[in-house]
């Protein structure tokens, strides 16, 4: 029997109290402290040189490149993943497996390979980019560039997110969209898809967050040409390697307040969808 | 509508999940396919909506072939187990669906179809709740929304999967009633599926009796249940005591009364009249005894369970394996004789008597 007082407070699953003090000294020791660090760091500056810095054109160049490029991107994967993923859901074919595999190789491979890869596939004398060049498209050293990195590597979030949720829609559903008389593109288009909306909702989410502090597999294909092709992320390692640490502080601040407030939006958004469709 | 169901097959890879199937369904009709898991009855349901394409065999509509329609073309309402609402949409969009994806040239106008759609939620007795999702409703409600977006299309025919499997015993009872009576009202076609007796036989004007991939028996809810015409449908109809007996010259004795051989099948050929057979009896076919008429065959005891209008008794007899199911009046059992180890005689009253083969 366990003491009269703590009766009201018993739990059907326990150490809660342990596993949230666990949860919270993780979270500060991995994500908190070195955010606060960088927010502190950044705030010893004062106001004015904030300002300064946070609106030379240079930073404000390379942080509207980081953010557009990763959005293209993100939307890019949005079709594409979802296309990825139903094909393995609802197919069976020989290979299924090794492509389900290779849908993790972004995840997977160093990020300075995967850009290599892409700027010898892309670069003017590259398999792709000799075709692009026909075309008068230059893909390597230009922001084009940057958003095919950015895709590569957002690829399996959106994939890995609409999967398993695309699994979850019962056979049945369809099947009851095809008595009705329903065709298979109404089906789709008015059964499937609003289905999985939270789902790619999440992924677009992950996949843009991902590619916005995005630094390896770009640096090789960007070009990295101040003003037109230099990334935010890497804004902030030239600054280092000046010695400028207040410079790249404030940069990095300015990114996280921007993807923090996209990640809220995307949540707020998310949890209207949710609650639309009753459940998550 | 009248359904013709003409010696439908249909293989699963290399597993029969019918053999050879044929049934006339007359319009206006409820039928019951009745049968235990894996009997065939769902593929039969799924073979005439045009979920499944029979493997051979024709299936007629009013004397049309429809076996090359798709199922949108079929015209049927069908509502599945799972109910498989659109989780998406709420109760309204849910109902409009068959009328929304219309080809613009048949289609109602937005107006028409969300009156036609309202006036299916009234008669479906869910009246004012076509703002809500299908989360917030109980199962009972889903079930209801399922066969008004069933209905909404005007189906020629309704084909139900185990309609009622998910739900709580006294919603099935009630829901089974008002389905009665939607029926009665509509005179639409209906076939159900189901694996619950009970619900067959008090809800279908025709129960169809499947096991393995084919029919065993159709027939009024009384013809199948007072006149069973296999062993598979005497055992899986009622509860039942089964018996070992042998027959002779088409005589069997049962719990020491002699009883006759069933009618065979006429397809079957000539029965046999000798040999190991197998008897059920229903609990109600048996009859208590009192010590003093020394009748009968002598029986224990050993329990009672007390509650309803038929008290439910189990007996141990010598020579039998299993304990004995009776029923008994509970005019009976309230005259003091059934005690839990009180020793009774115990006589058939009737018994379907059937010769096993293997």
């Amino acid at each position: 029997m366990a003491s009269a007082g703590s009766r009201g407070k018993r739990r059907v699953i326990p150490g809660f109290g342990i596993s949230l003090g666990f949860t919270i000294v993780y979270l500060g020791l991995i994500v908190l402290i070195p955010l606060a660090g960088l927010v502190l760091r950044s705030a010893g500056l004062g106001w004015s040189e904030l300002y300064r810095i946070a609106t030379d054109l240079r930073t404000v160049n390379a942080i509207w490149l980081s953010v557009w490029t990763a959005f293209i991107a993100a939307t890019i994967n949005v079709p594409f993943g979802v296309l990825v993923a139903w094909v393995m859901v609802r197919y069976r074919f020989p290979g299924r497996r090794i492509l389900d595999a290779a849908v993790d190789l972004p995840f997977a491979l160093p990020t300075a390979v995967a850009g290599i890869a892409l700027t010898a596939l892309y670069a003017p004398n590259g398999w792709v980019g000799a075709y692009l060049e026909e075309w008068g498209i230059k893909a390597a050293y230009t922001p084009l560039g940057i958003v095919i990195a950015l895709t590569f590597i957002g690829l399996p979030f959106v994939v890995r997110t609409v999967q398993p949720l695309m699994e979850d829609i019962d056979k049945e559903v369809e099947e009851a969209a095809a008595t009705l008389g329903a065709g298979r593109f109404q089906t789709v288009r008015r059964v499937i898809l609003p289905a999985i909306l939270p789902a790619v909702i999440t992924g677009f989410a992950l996949a843009f967050a991902r590619a916005i502090g995005e630094y390896g597999s770009v640096v090789f294909i960007a070009g990295n040409i101040p003003y037109v092709s230099e990334i935010a992320p890497l804004l902030i390692i030239i600054r280092l390697e000046e010695y400028n640490y207040a410079g790249a502080t404030t940069v990095a601040t300015l990114m996280l307040l921007i993807s923090f407030t996209l990640l809220i939006v995307i949540n707020a958004i998310q949890a209207m969808t949710r609650r639309r469709y009753g459940s998550g | 509508m009248r359904i013709s169901i003409r010696n439908v097959t249909k293989q699963f890879d290399r597993f029969p999940a019918l053999g050879g199937v044929s049934l006339e369904i007359g319009s206006g009709e409820l039928v019951a396919l009745l049968g235990p898991s894996g009997s065939g009855k769902t593929t039969l349901l799924r073979s005439i909506a045009g979920l499944e394409h029979p493997s051979s065999g024709q299936i007629l509509f009013d004397g049309e072939d429809v076996s090359n329609l798709s199922v949108g073309q079929r015209r049927i309402g069908f509502a599945f187990q799972s109910y498989a609402l659109f989780r998406h949409m709420t109760v309204l969009s849910n109902v409009s669906f068959g009328l929304k994806v219309r080809p613009r040239k048949t289609r109602p106008s937005r107006a028409e179809i969300r009156a036609r759609a309202l006036e299916l939620l009234d008669l479906v007795q869910l009246g004012g709740l076509e703002g809500r999702f299908p989360s917030q409703l109980s199962g009972g409600q889903r079930q209801r929304v399922a066969l008004a977006r069933a209905l909404a299309i005007e189906p020629r025919v309704l084909l139900l999967d185990e309609p009622f499997g998910a739900l709580d015993a006294k919603v099935r009872k009630e829901l089974r009633r008002w389905l009665r009576q939607l029926h009665d009202r509509l005179g639409l076609t209906t076939i159900f599926v189901t694996h619950d007796q009970e619900e067959a036989l008090e809800l279908a004007d025709r129960v169809v009796v499947m096991n393995k991939g084919e029919i065993e028996q159709a027939g009024t809810p009384v013809e199948v249940y007072d006149d069973p015409a296999t062993a598979f449908v005497s055992e899986f109809l009622g509860t039942v005591n089964t018996f070992q007996t042998t027959l002779n010259d088409g005589i069997a004795e049962v719990l020491g009364t002699e009883f006759p051989v069933a009618d065979a099948d006429p397809g079957e050929g000539p029965q046999r009249r000798h040999g190991p057979a197998i008897a059920y009896v229903r609990t109600h076919e048996i009859e208590l005894l009192s010590r003093e008429r020394a009748e009968g065959i002598p029986a224990i005891v050993r329990a009672v369970f007390p509650f309803g209008g038929a008290i439910r008794v189990e007996l141990a007899v010598e020579g039998y394996d299993m304990p004995i199911q009776v029923e008994v009046p509970r005019a009976f059992f309230e005259a003091g004789e059934v005690q839990v180890n009180s020793g009774l005689f115990i006589r058939a009253t009737n018994a379907r008597v059937f010769p096993q083969y293997n």
